[in-house]
């Protein structure tokens, strides 16, 4: 190998490097930005403290379980949303676009649709407990569906990130 | 299409890596980066300042109940220049060594 091209493979290689430095810390703010795992439990059990309370029908506890539950859904999605316990916020409408916008937005259609389905269908047979029910249903597809829709989110960033796709053709 | 610009100012390592963060966000709290970068806060302001004086960086102070809470943001010349270097960047590895053009491109991060 000529000195000429020990010289262009060196210079290649610290630039390949600068570019997995900036793939390195992009990755770390969408990885920061991401739901943690301990929101979609929070959230599940929240939800189930709602079911629970509408099946046993005492107007105090009622009031005092749902507002209780619906704070805490409130907040800790506000804080995902702004990003205030992190330190930093996604530039979610360059890295998301549109369609992980829909993926989002048909997740949480996905759970209600089946927590009010599995209600009310619940409640047609005479089911006992058929918010608690139906609220654990729920539950159990944000523990197991928001993780995925995370990788699947966190993967749309990547491709999306600075440089790598021109906005609006990744997928 | 992005015309390829190296840039000298962003290109020194912990300013890559600063200019780096904040291409991906919207805003970012002085206390991230220099969490994430390791940097002690006179180090990392020394770099906030060089960027803002090239209007690359915007620097906002707030006080987030009496705590005050300074957050830094790529301004639209700062997301222009990266996106041109990362462009330059590209074009360098590519010309030099075809075969690493891909390197530090795709949706893994783990690697540098």
């Amino acid at each position: 190998m000529s000195e000429a091209q020990h010289r262009d493979n060196q210079l290649a290689g610290s630039t390949a490097g600068a570019l997995a430095e900036i793939a390195r810390r992009q990755g770390a703010v969408i990885d920061a930005a991401l739901v943690p795992p301990w929101y979609w439990w929070a959230v599940a059990a929240a939800m189930i403290v709602i079911g629970a309370v509408a099946d046993y029908r005492h107007p105090v506890v009622l009031a005092i379980g749902i507002t209780a539950a619906v704070a805490v859904i409130a907040v800790l999605t506000v804080m995902m949303i702004a990003g205030s316990y992190r330190g930093v916020r996604v530039r979610s409408s360059a890295l998301l676009g549109g369609y992980g916008a829909g993926l989002i937005v048909g997740f949480v259609w996905l759970v209600v649709g089946l927590t009010l389905g599995c209600g009310f269908g619940l409640r047609a047979i005479g089911a006992p407990a058929p918010a608690t029910i139906a609220t654990a249903a729920g539950g159990v597809a944000l523990v197991i569906g928001g993780p995925v829709l995370m990788g699947r989110l966190r993967r749309l960033m990547m491709a999306r990130r600075a440089g790598d796709v021109p906005a609006g053709t990744a997928r | 299409m992005t015309t390829p610009r190296f840039d000298e100012l962003i290109h020194a390592p912990t300013r890559l890596s600063i200019v780096s963060l904040l291409a991906a966000s919207d805003w970012a709290e002085f206390r991230f980066i220099r969490d994430e970068l390791e940097l002690s806060d006179s180090a990392l302001s020394k770099q906030l300042s060089a960027l803002e004086a090239a209007g690359y960086v915007e620097i906002r102070k707030a006080f987030a109940g009496k705590r005050p809470r300074t957050s830094a943001r790529l301004t639209r010349a700062g997301h222009r220049a990266f996106e041109q270097h990362v462009a330059a960047l590209r074009e360098i590895v590519a010309r030099s060594s075809p075969q690493l053009a891909d390197f530090g491109a795709g949706p893994s991060p783990g690697i540098g």
